[in-house]
């Protein structure tokens, strides 16, 4: 097992260059790709609360059983997107999982993902460059921000992850739920709440443990293969978006991060026999199920995140609801200049990229992140 | 992938830089021009249908590349029968296939692995891009300048006669305008050289095709009409030539429509779509390679079509009607494939004493070999005729 040490930072220079607030697969992406444009490892302090980059990942899709990814062979943590799993799966499994990349079938399981991430943990000396702190406070000083009493980084990457676990607030306090992402085993009579991928996939679960399954839902689920449509994660739609007003891109964030789960054979006939045996239901509310999952996401970091919320109090940033206001390479507008970078991945970078929480929208703030420090003009 | 259409045309010429460096080498090897008139017409093909097609798709999953691809070389055959490009189908889908394949690594392997965020770009390369449409640019433009410096000069002739021989010694088209008529035959004796639209009255030969033993190659003949030669009406040796829409006339005596002979070590000549009358034999080809189909031929004294002295080569789709001795004749030592011709018609030579000579409508003389298949034989003297050794197969 791995252990992660203290960096050894020297004692001078009092300004170190490059700090990743957040050891989760956003700060484990931006790592990797500092170290693919070159940046000199011993430049980069990364703050974690766990050494393991995929820790709250990994416990997340053990709770929810999940057994593949979502994403294709593009979800991998590499800089590049070449080679990703599919070719790293052909390795052992021949030409199919290339054949299925090509027409968007390929799928990479927990495993192999989770195998991946480890290989380039090892590699990667992702723990030798680990502090085991949790950062509290970024403050703008003089060509940095000062991190809590850590020092001063040049440029800094917030990648703190989901602040917690959402539950609705008329089901706060009730003994009979439980969240998706908390570890769970299945009542005989369940009510599911929430229309995503979690949920769908919550459906499954309680079916094949033998449940009465009602999906409690306020929005039906769009169908698609992705989190958001696949033009949103290029330049092609990224243009339109980027060229939106605050209200348009609001309005075109709720539409598109509302919930949804892939299309197939595999979700639906399922729960067409369950619902032709009477084991599935959709309901507007949760009625006397024995059990309630919520399969509802996460807190907003806005609000919920002490750093972000701090940060937003603190220097007056701009919110469009309860979501951070950010230039469209995912840098925080304000406190990022010439000589110093704040930018922010994962979850709270939506403004920015819609499918920021994902292993691609990571890696084009990672990208964004990398160009801004290479351009610096003190390296 | 959802591409930008600037991404679509900086990966597209960046992908064509190998292709073009292809087709130049080829081009010099060889030497000729076609592949990079074929290349440049699949960059134009792809450009094209990148900015009136393509650009509406919003995604292009990867498997979309094969019926684009086919999309693609459909139209690209087109253009290549439409502007006569003179390249074999096995060559040109040869190279728009090496071209495609390596397009698609490059997109889905290459390019995503040199450029770091080439799927976030929308297939834009930044500074490679423009760079590789500049190298393709300068490449093709060069190469068409080059090309455009050695097109060989056309020549008109006007309407009238013309006394001739016409001797033609350096690359050169020949064009006649319409009632333009060279009196006493045309004599080539230089490669590249495209006569078109011309006829031909009188003279030994009407068009000879002779450059002595270094041979003739890249000769088209388009559209002559020869009357009155005294021998033959096209007449060649050693030489490689197109034949195509010719009409030959020719005279009672010891004359022949169309000869290529001794030419069988410099490739395959085609004869395509003539029409040729009279005289003691048609077609003659002896010792050569050659194809000869769609083509007419009636009224001769001796053979219609004769493949002789181990030639090789495809007889097929032709017309032989109303002929003395033989309708196809395959003889000494050559292998003649004879498949879906019309022979009808053919007479016996009685006078001649020549059993060989009895109306057959195809014949296998001399240790040939005949392959036939799918020919239509009405009311010759005698169908099929096999002598001294000869041969004849039926395929299947």
């Amino acid at each position: 097992m791995l252990q992660a040490r203290e960096p050894a930072i020297a004692a001078t220079p009092a300004r170190r260059q490059v700090a990743i607030v957040g050891g989760g697969l956003a700060g484990f992406v931006a790592y990797l790709t500092l170290l693919h444009g070159k940046v000199v490892p011993g430049d980069i302090t990364i703050f974690a609360t766990e050494p393991d980059p995929a820790g709250a990942w990994r416990r997340r899709a053990n709770a929810i059983r999940q057994r593949e990814m979502r994403s294709e062979s593009d979800g991998h943590c590499l800089p590049r997107s070449f080679p990703g799993l599919a070719v790293r799966a052909a390795k052992q499994q021949g030409l199919v999982p290339l054949a299925l990349s090509i027409c968007n079938r390929y799928h990479p399981t927990i495993e192999e993902f989770l195998a991946h991430v480890d290989e380039l943990r090892e590699h990667s000396g992702w723990d030798t460059r680990l502090l085991l702190r949790r950062v509290a406070r970024a403050r703008p000083v003089d060509g940095g921000f000062a991190l809590d009493g850590h020092g001063v980084f040049q440029h800094v990457l917030l990648a703190t992850g989901h602040p917690g676990l959402a539950v609705p607030a008329e089901l706060a306090g009730d003994s009979r739920v439980v969240h998706a992402y908390d570890p769970h085993e299945y009542a005989d009579t369940v009510a599911i709440v929430g229309a995503g991928m979690a949920a769908a996939t919550e459906w499954l679960n309680a079916l094949a443990a033998g449940a009465r399954v009602t999906s409690v839902r306020r929005h039906e689920p769009d169908r698609r293969p992705l989190n958001v449509p696949r033009d949103l994660f290029s330049r092609r739609g990224l243009a339109r978006y980027h060229a939106t007003d605050w209200r348009e891109r609001a309005e075109l964030l709720e539409r598109l991060l509302g919930p949804s789960y892939p299309p197939g054979r595999m979700w639906d006939e399922p729960l067409e026999k369950a619902a032709h045996a009477g084991r599935f239901r959709i309901a507007g509310s949760v009625d006397g199920e024995e059990q309630v999952i919520c399969a509802t996401g996460f807190l907003d970091a806005v609000g919920h995140d002490p750093l972000l919320t701090a940060l937003v109090r603190d220097h007056g940033l701009e919110t469009c609801r309860r979501r951070l206001v950010l230039d469209d390479d995912s840098t925080v507008p304000g406190l990022t200049s010439a000589e110093r970078t704040l930018a922010v991945a994962g979850k709270p970078a939506q403004w920015a990229y819609p499918a920021a929480d994902t292993l691609v929208g990571m890696k084009y703030a990672a990208r964004g992140f990398l160009r801004r420090v290479i351009a610096c003009p003190t390296r | 992938m959802s591409y930008t259409l600037r991404g679509r045309l900086e990966s597209r010429l960046t992908a064509a830089f190998l292709p073009v460096l292809f087709a130049c080498a080829i081009a010099i090897a060889l030497p000729a021009w076609w592949p990079i008139l074929l290349v440049a017409l699949m960059i134009g093909v792809g450009v094209l249908l990148d900015v009136s097609l393509y650009d509406v798709l919003d995604y292009q999953p990867g498997w979309y590349a094969v019926p684009l691809g086919l999309i693609e070389l459909g139209i690209l055959m087109a253009f290549v029968r439409a502007l006569e490009i003179h390249v074999s189908l096995a060559a040109a889908i040869g190279l728009f296939a090496g071209a495609w394949v390596v397009s698609q690594v490059l997109a889905h392997a290459g390019f995503p692995w040199l450029s770091l965020s080439y799927a976030e770009d929308g297939g834009e390369l930044g500074r490679a891009g423009v760079a590789a449409l500049g190298f393709v640019v300068v490449a093709l433009g060069a190469c068409g300048a080059i090309y455009w410096a050695k097109v060989p000069p056309t020549v008109r002739l006007a309407a009238g006669v013309h006394q001739g021989p016409l001797v033609i010694t350096h690359s050169q088209t020949l064009v006649g305008t319409r009632g333009a008529v060279v009196r006493g035959g045309i004599v080539i004796r230089a490669s590249h050289v495209i006569v078109r639209n011309v006829s031909v009255v009188g003279g030994e030969n009407g068009i000879v095709v002779d450059c002595g033993d270094r041979g003739t190659h890249h000769l088209l003949l388009d559209r002559v009409k020869v009357v009155g030669a005294q021998i033959d009406g096209i007449h060649v040796r050693r030489s490689r030539v197109t034949i195509r829409d010719c009409v030959v006339d020719s005279p009672t005596g010891f004359t022949q429509g169309i000869d290529i002979s001794f030419s069988a070590d410099m490739g395959m000549s085609v004869i395509d779509g003539c029409t040729v009358t009279g005289g003691r034999e048609g077609i003659v080809v002896d010792s050569a390679l050659a194809m000869i189909s769609h083509n007419q031929v009636t009224a001769t004294q001796m053979r219609a079509i004769n493949m002789n002295e181990m030639s090789m080569g495809m007889i097929e789709h032709n017309k032989v009607a109303g002929v003395l001795g033989v309708g196809i004749f395959c003889g000494d030592q050559s292998e003649c494939m004879i498949e879906r011709n019309h022979v009808s018609g053919t007479r016996a030579d009685h006078p001649s004493g020549d059993l060989a000579q009895m109306g057959y409508g195809i014949e296998s003389h001399y240790k040939s070999l005949a392959e036939l298949s799918g020919n239509e034989l009405v009311g010759n003297a005698r169908p099929i005729g096999v002598f001294a050794g000869g041969e004849v197969r039926h395929a299947r």
